[in-house]
């Protein structure tokens, strides 16, 4: 299985084959940034390819128009993809994005709300 | 037949309970008054319409998707019947949940057609409201900003509909204290256990959208008297004079309890279903080319194998073709079943499941159509065409999704068989409406399935829940 480099946190990861890099965080209880939840919809799962480009499956049409329709431009750029709809075929790709982490406590994703 | 209920080991009652009397037909408009004859308004009024919405299609277990549909936990699908829209969700224990689609803040759809929610998580593309894929929430936002109480538990988790599984299907029931789904399907699911539907994955599907009304459209799948007129094609295989209006491949109509109803023509003692047919590899060929499902190629192929031994012309050619098939399937480790009489009947049958289902099983192959109300209009349907088959344990397919949807006369995407049977259905809703005409009437000897299936359908229509 694949493995992905997160920068500046420097967090490592494994990916499924067919799985995207964010589900693969929250699978494995990291923090991703996110507001939808992989529809590629809200754009906050967002990164740049620094390193390792020839690791990660090119992007489809959904996520590229995704990213035309909804990313600001000052965020857009050749090396920037979505996370949700990121898959990677090889070790060693590299990315960068802020608010990457190993949970404190409980991963976000899963706690329920009480009463 | 005796047909044995598994799950209570004593012989249950299969037969129909029959015409109506006094208690249902006092509830229902146009009721049904004998059973050679169906009112016509029942295929385009609008109360009656409305009376199915809230009598029927909320209280009858129905075929909500196929399990492949959703084969990981977080997959997804929609189904939507008369208006109200249902997302099934496969869990991460492996069953299914059938959530209400509708966020529990200002009632926006949580998902659409289908796809996974990876995170686990179903957002609210409104607000950002979340649940966990079990319909618990897990998360508002802004919390702070409602009053006490608005917020509680049982307010803002999404509700459930009862979800259970049979033939490789998901079946739902919006009441949560209708009963069990067997009971529902019974007899016809044992039936169809004979031949292991079961084990069978989607090779293709797809919908045409008719106008029509839903039941109309089903009816005309319900018996094989319509063939020679509509499908001279499949006709003029058989050894008969043109002259000559009975059908003889003789099939036998069985209607059941809970508005089932079959008919199966398969000829036991010789394990074929083309009894009268001069050439078997022929119509076979017919059959694949005009269809695709329940005669596929590589089943042509293994007849064709045969054919180089036993000419496909002699009575023994069947009984070849059996012995053929079974043993393909073995050795190619395709999961079969046992070759029995009442498995060997089912081939080029026609099992209809009350309200909207018919299965079409034939060697290990099924094709299956569902048909249901569209665009909330009674003279309107939509009609989906599923090609079912089994493949060699470990090589089935991975998620199948719908080919998509295609005009009823797209020689492209539609066989010959199917378009022949589509420009009837669209005629007979127009003709229905022609003054004169107040209700149909049907042959005693060939469609009183038809009759069945209203007469169970209007005891739905005239319970109280
Ligand atoms: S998680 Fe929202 S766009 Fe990727």
């Amino acid at each position: 299985m694949p493995w992905v480099t997160v920068e500046p946190s420097g967090v490592r990861f494994e990916v499924r084959e067919g799985e995207s890099v964010a589900e693969a965080a929250w699978r494995q209880g990291y923090v991703w940034p996110t507001k939808c939840w992989g529809q590629a919809d809200c754009m906050s799962c967002f990164t740049k390819i620094v390193d390792g480009e020839l690791s990660a499956v090119p992007a489809g049409t959904e996520e590229l128009d995704a990213m035309r329709l909804k990313m600001v431009a000052r965020v857009r750029g050749p090396m920037v993809r979505l996370a949700c709809r990121l898959t990677v075929k090889k070790d060693g790709l590299v990315l960068h994005k802020q608010g990457v982490r190993v949970p404190e406590d409980v991963p976000n994703s899963n706690q329920a709300i009480t009463g | 037949m005796t047909v044995t209920d598994p799950r209570t080991s004593t012989p249950a009652k299969v037969t129909p309970i029959g015409p109506n009397g006094e208690e249902v037909t006092s509830k229902v408009p146009f009721h049904m008054k004998d059973s050679l004859h169906v009112p016509a308004e029942r295929y385009y009024s609008r109360e009656f319409y409305d009376l199915e919405k809230e009598k029927l299609w909320s209280h009858v277990w129905q075929m909500a998707c196929r399990e492949e549909e959703i084969p990981d936990p977080g997959d997804f699908v929609e189904y939507e019947i008369v208006g109200k829209s249902f997302l099934l969700v496969r869990q991460n224990d492996g069953s299914v949940k059938a959530l209400h689609n509708a966020c529990r803040h200002r009632g926006t759809q949580l998902g659409k057609g289908s796809g996974r929610f990876p995170g686990g998580q179903i957002v609210c593309p409104f607000h950002g409201w979340r649940w966990k894929t079990d319909g618990q929430c897990s998360h508002v936002f802004g919390r702070e900003g409602f009053s006490d109480g608005v917020l509680s538990r049982d307010e803002i988790d999404l509700p459930e509909c009862l979800v259970d599984t049979w033939g490789g299907h998901v079946w739902i029931n919006m009441d949560r204290d209708a009963g069990p789904l067997r009971e529902a399907l019974f007899p016809v699911a044992d039936i169809l256990d004979h031949v292991n539907v079961g084990n069978m994955r989607v090779k293709w599907w797809k919908e045409v959208v008719l106008n029509c009304n839903w039941k109309l459209a089903q009816e005309a799948f319900f018996e094989s008297y319509h063939v020679k007129q509509t499908h001279p094609q499949l006709y003029t295989q058989h050894n008969q004079d043109d002259a000559d209006e009975t059908n003889r491949s003789l099939p036998e109509y069985q209607s059941f309890v809970n508005g089932h109803g079959l008919f199966q023509g398969g000829d036991a003692q010789r394990g074929s279903t083309h009894g009268n047919a001069t050439n078997l590899l022929e119509m076979a060929r017919v059959l694949w080319s005009g269809q695709d499902a329940m005669t596929l190629e590589r089943d042509l192929w293994v007849m064709e194998s045969v054919s180089g031994k036993v000419d496909p012309t002699d009575p023994q050619f069947g009984l070849a073709t059996v012995d053929a098939l079974f043993e393909y399937w073995e050795s190619a480790g395709i999961p079969a079943y046992e070759r029995r009489p009442e498995a060997l009947k089912l081939w080029g049958g026609d099992v209809f499941m009350f309200p909207n289902y018919l299965m079409l099983p034939m060697y290990n192959n099924c094709l299956c159509y569902r048909v249901t109300p569209y665009n909330d209009d009674p003279e309107q349907c939509k009609f989906e065409v599923w090609s079912l088959t089994a493949y060699p344990e470990g090589n089935e397919p991975g998620r199948p999704e719908s080919l998509g949807r295609f005009d009823k006369d797209d020689a492209d995407h539609w066989g010959l068989i199917p378009r022949q049977d589509f420009s009837n259905i669209e005629r007979m809703q127009q003709g229905i409406k022609a003054p004169s005409f107040t209700e149909t009437r049907l042959a005693a000897k060939w469609e009183l399935t038809i009759s069945n299936m209203h007469e169970e359908l209007d005891r739905r229509l005239a319970a109280e829940y």
